[in-house]
């Protein structure tokens, strides 16, 4: 049985207090509960601090480029669907220069989890406005405040076909666990998004900010209503933030739909094929 | 008569492309050699399409100015050729519907509006009508047509099959009947091995089935978008998954993720698409992930002309994606090529771990050639995939995705091997794949990638294939990709002209070994470069490589082929 040091790497590079840390540590906690060893898990990073994890998490693992984790993941799911394939990645690379392919992920329901790191801010850039910050937020890229709405990246999820959209906290790490065990879990395209604050360059969304307007879905709610959960993402707009699964279907996922892929081995495991006959006899 | 073009040309919609390629497969069932070329604008109905056959008892590899037989479904297809014509040509047409006022050629009438009216036919049945008068004409088997015609139906009964007979005879006895006198033996049926009718594009896609390429990705682009039809139409048998993404950005970066996973994996695109995939191409550089990238060309810049051909974009691949990293770019000539190159290329991405491109264009991708089948299905019986230095299971010690080793290649282990972990890094990184930022692994990271250019270049890069005698040769061709044809065939018209010629064709585009590309190209010579391109793109790379600069050279950029008329020209002058 893997422990959390197995999946230990290098030290984190993060700033005290950055929520990575946090996040770093429910992850970790989370493929160790799951009886998952580095040899048994595919992780893509994206690129940020949140990708930089890349140093600090023991996997099978790929730190790709800008924006592009995602179909990153997709191809290595749909090589090999037996390994677990999971995302970090922060909300300029998923949800900015990713935006087309996180949409396209919910479309097709890939079974890959996507850790996102939602701080409103692109942190290794030093601090510019990233597209889920609220309208007005003032960076160094915005002076004068944001003029586009806030990116909602729940609710862009739920829409376009996601079967697991979910929202933690890092400062929550044990509710997180929980969150990104079941993400991992579901079969399907799984989203936690992961309010994470940086307490070096937004001085807006606050540990204290999510502590106020933060709470817990609980028992009573059924995370298998649609136009239910629609609401709750936009609640976003009023600053409330529910936390816990949002909801969740038993859609199939993409690679359950392919037909001649092998459910039981996978595409890399299964025999070559070597009837070229069938294939020649087009051109006659 | 050994070299016979017949064309037949209509608008855009009403079927001209399926009528010429049964037409080939009449050509090659009957015994014959084919080369095939159309054109087509970026419409899909309202506008003109035009399909060539080029008919030989010998191998064909490129069409010819003249034009033997003109089937003229609208008026347009006359106004547009009638240049092309000579007196020995015929033209066959409605003349109810439009007059031909130029003499000096055969003009047949046949009255396919009236046709059309008496049997309730749709237009695009007119096709098979000017099939039937064709095979007439040209002395061919109409029973073989008829095969054409139950395998192609098959799906739709035996009325559909019946009805299409009977309009096939209706054009075949108009000609037996009035105007006997015309009928030449062009098609006479004979006795031949078999053989096959496809593109370049269906060449690749064959192949990369053959080399167990298992996953592909693509957003349509013509011309490259016949693969990615093809491959998907396979799936069934070939077991291939085939996504069509959302963009060439999600293509690339899923097809990267595949191959880090351990299938064989390719993409394939054509100018615009292969810009947006080009930063993978540096990451697969870097990380170095095995992927083939099929790229065919259309002439640019942006939209360009987005159904014709160029070769605009060679220096483009060979320079594709940021910072210095090794890659591979290949450039096969013709159909065979392009089965052998696309195999090897496959082989070299896995031997390597490097982005392998092979480049194709709008002519060599949709032109059908015949070639022998049996050449073919040797070639694929025999051709086993070398995955290089690809294990199943970590050895002694910590293992090292980028491992420093002499010839630059380190092992690669398949993820979810147990007792290891690893990541490939798009960042600078040390022999286990953490990422650095100090100078000396950076160093050590370069060299080791570098060096397996070397190690390919010690190994695996062929000298390009001279056709014909320097030393004898009157004018010296340099050329690369799909002006292969044209030249040969030019070769052989300046031979019967007494002028001797020899052709230097490039395949392995890049790197290359200097020296021997150096030494072929300094003798004291007529050299002319010969490049569907307006830059001589291919000229550029050769002083770039070797410090020769080839004086003369015969550049086309109208969005059409090279013709060998041209190139007799360009010799003569």
């Amino acid at each position: 049985m893997a422990t959390q040091k197995d999946f230990s790497g290098y030290t984190g590079t993060w700033c005290p207090g950055c929520g990575d840390w946090g996040i770093g540590v429910a992850i970790k906690s989370a493929f160790v509960q799951m009886g998952m060893d580095p040899s048994s898990v595919g992780v893509v990073f994206d690129i940020g601090c949140s990708g930089n994890m890349n140093d600090v998490l023991n996997a099978y693992a790929i730190h790709g480029l800008h924006g592009r984790s995602v179909p990153t993941a997709v191809g290595m799911k749909l090589a090999h669907h037996k390994m677990p394939v999971v995302v970090i990645g922060g909300d300029g690379g998923l949800y900015g220069e990713g935006g087309n392919h996180f949409l396209h992920a919910s479309r097709g329901n890939h079974d890959i989890t996507l850790i996102a790191h939602d701080n409103s801010v692109y942190g290794l850039t030093t601090g510019q406005v990233a597209p889920d910050a609220q309208k007005g937020y003032k960076s160094k890229s915005t002076p004068q405040g944001m003029i586009e709405v806030s990116l909602n990246p729940l609710a862009l999820a739920l829409t376009q076909g996601a079967s697991f959209v979910a929202q933690g906290f890092a400062g929550d790490v044990t509710a997180l666990i929980e969150l990104i065990k079941k993400a991992i879990h579901h079969k399907g395209f799984s989203l936690v998004n992961v309010l994470q604050p940086c307490v070096t360059f937004n001085k807006v969304n606050t540990y204290q900010y999510y502590m106020q307007r933060i709470y817990t879905l609980d028992h009573s709610y059924d995370r298998t209503n649609y136009k239910l959960a629609l609401e709750k993402t936009q609640e976003f707009n009023e600053e409330k933030y529910p936390i816990g699964i949002l909801y969740q279907s038993d859609r199939p996922a993409y690679h359950e739909q392919i037909a001649h892929l092998p459910q039981d081995s996978s595409l890399r495991e299964r025999p070559a094929f070597r009837d070229f006959g069938l294939l020649i006899d087009d051109f006659v | 008569m050994d070299l016979f073009l017949w064309k037949i040309g209509g608008e855009a919609g009403f079927g001209i492309m399926t009528t010429g390629l049964s037409f080939g497969k009449v050509a090659i069932r009957s015994g014959y050699h084919v080369f095939d070329y159309n054109e087509y604008p970026s419409l899909i109905r309202g506008g003109h399409n035009t399909y060539e056959v080029m008919i030989s008892s010998q191998e064909v590899y490129a069409q010819k100015q003249d034009i033997d037989l003109l089937v003229c479904l609208n008026k347009d297809t006359y106004t547009h050729h009638k240049h092309r014509l000579t007196d020995k040509s015929i033209v066959v047409y409605d003349a109810d519907e439009f007059t031909i006022e130029e003499t000096g050629f055969v003009k047949l009438h046949i009255p396919f509006a009236s046709m059309k009216k008496e049997h309730h036919v749709m237009q695009i049945m007119v096709n098979t009508i000017a099939l039937g008068a064709s095979l007439a004409l040209l002395s061919g088997d109409i029973a073989i047509f008829y095969e054409i015609i139950e395998k192609e139906f098959k799906r739709k009964g035996e009325e559909v099959i019946a009805f299409n007979k009977k309009l096939t005879d209706l054009g075949f006895n108009y000609i037996k009947e009035h105007y006997s006198e015309h009928i030449k033996p062009v098609l006479t049926r004979k006795q031949e091995k078999s053989k096959m009718i496809l593109t370049g594009n269906d060449a690749f896609s064959l192949a990369a089935v053959v080399a167990d390429c298992r996953f592909y990705a693509a957003y349509p682009m013509t011309p490259s978008s016949t693969v990615l039809t093809s491959l998907a139409g396979w799936q069934d048998k070939s077991k291939m998954v085939v996504r069509h993404a959302e963009d060439e950005i999600a293509v690339m970066n899923t097809v990267l993720g595949a191959s880090f996973a351990g299938v064989r994996s390719a993409t394939g695109t054509s100018g615009g698409g292969f810009a947006l995939m080009v930063e993978g191409i540096s990451f697969a550089g870097v990380a170095e992930i095995s992927v083939v990238v099929f790229l065919s060309q259309r002439p640019g810049p942006a939209t360009g002309m987005p159904t014709w051909t160029e070769q605009g974009d060679l220096l483009f691949a060979v320079n594709a994606g940021h910072g210095e990293f090794p890659k591979i770019v290949l450039a096969p000539g013709d159909i065979h090529e392009m089965f052998e190159l696309t195999l090897k290329a496959f082989d070299l991405a896995d031997i390597y771990q490097m982005p392998v491109i092979v480049m194709s264009d709008k002519f060599l991708s949709e032109s059908h050639k015949s070639v022998n089948k049996e050449d073919i299905s040797n070639l694929f019986a025999n051709y086993h995939p070398n995955r290089g230095k690809l294990v199943n299971a970590p050895g002694e010690g910590k293992y090292l995705r980028y491992k420093i080793t002499d010839d630059g290649i380190s092992e690669r282990l398949l993820p979810g091997a147990p007792g290891a972990f690893y990541q490939v890094n798009s960042y600078e990184h040390v022999e286990d794949g953490h990422t650095t930022e100090e100078a000396a692994p950076r160093i050590e990271q370069v060299d080791k990638r570098s060096r397996k250019w070397q190690t390919y270049l010690d190994s695996h890069f062929k000298a390009p294939r001279v056709y014909g005698d320097i030393e004898t040769a009157d004018a010296v061709f340099v050329s690369w990709g799909g002006n292969k044809g044209p030249i040969i065939e030019a070769q052989k018209m300046l031979d019967a002209q007494g002028k001797k010629t020899a052709y230097i064709h490039f395949t392995h585009i890049y790197p290359m070994n200097t020296s021997i590309v150096k030494d072929i190209l300094s003798k004291d010579k007529r050299y002319i470069l010969i490049e569907n391109n307006a830059h001589g793109q291919f000229g550029k790379l050769l002083t770039m490589e070797t410090g020769i600069m080839i004086k003369e050279s015969l550049l086309k950029y109208d969005g059409r082929p090279i013709y060998k008329e041209e190139i007799v020209a360009k010799v003569n002058t």
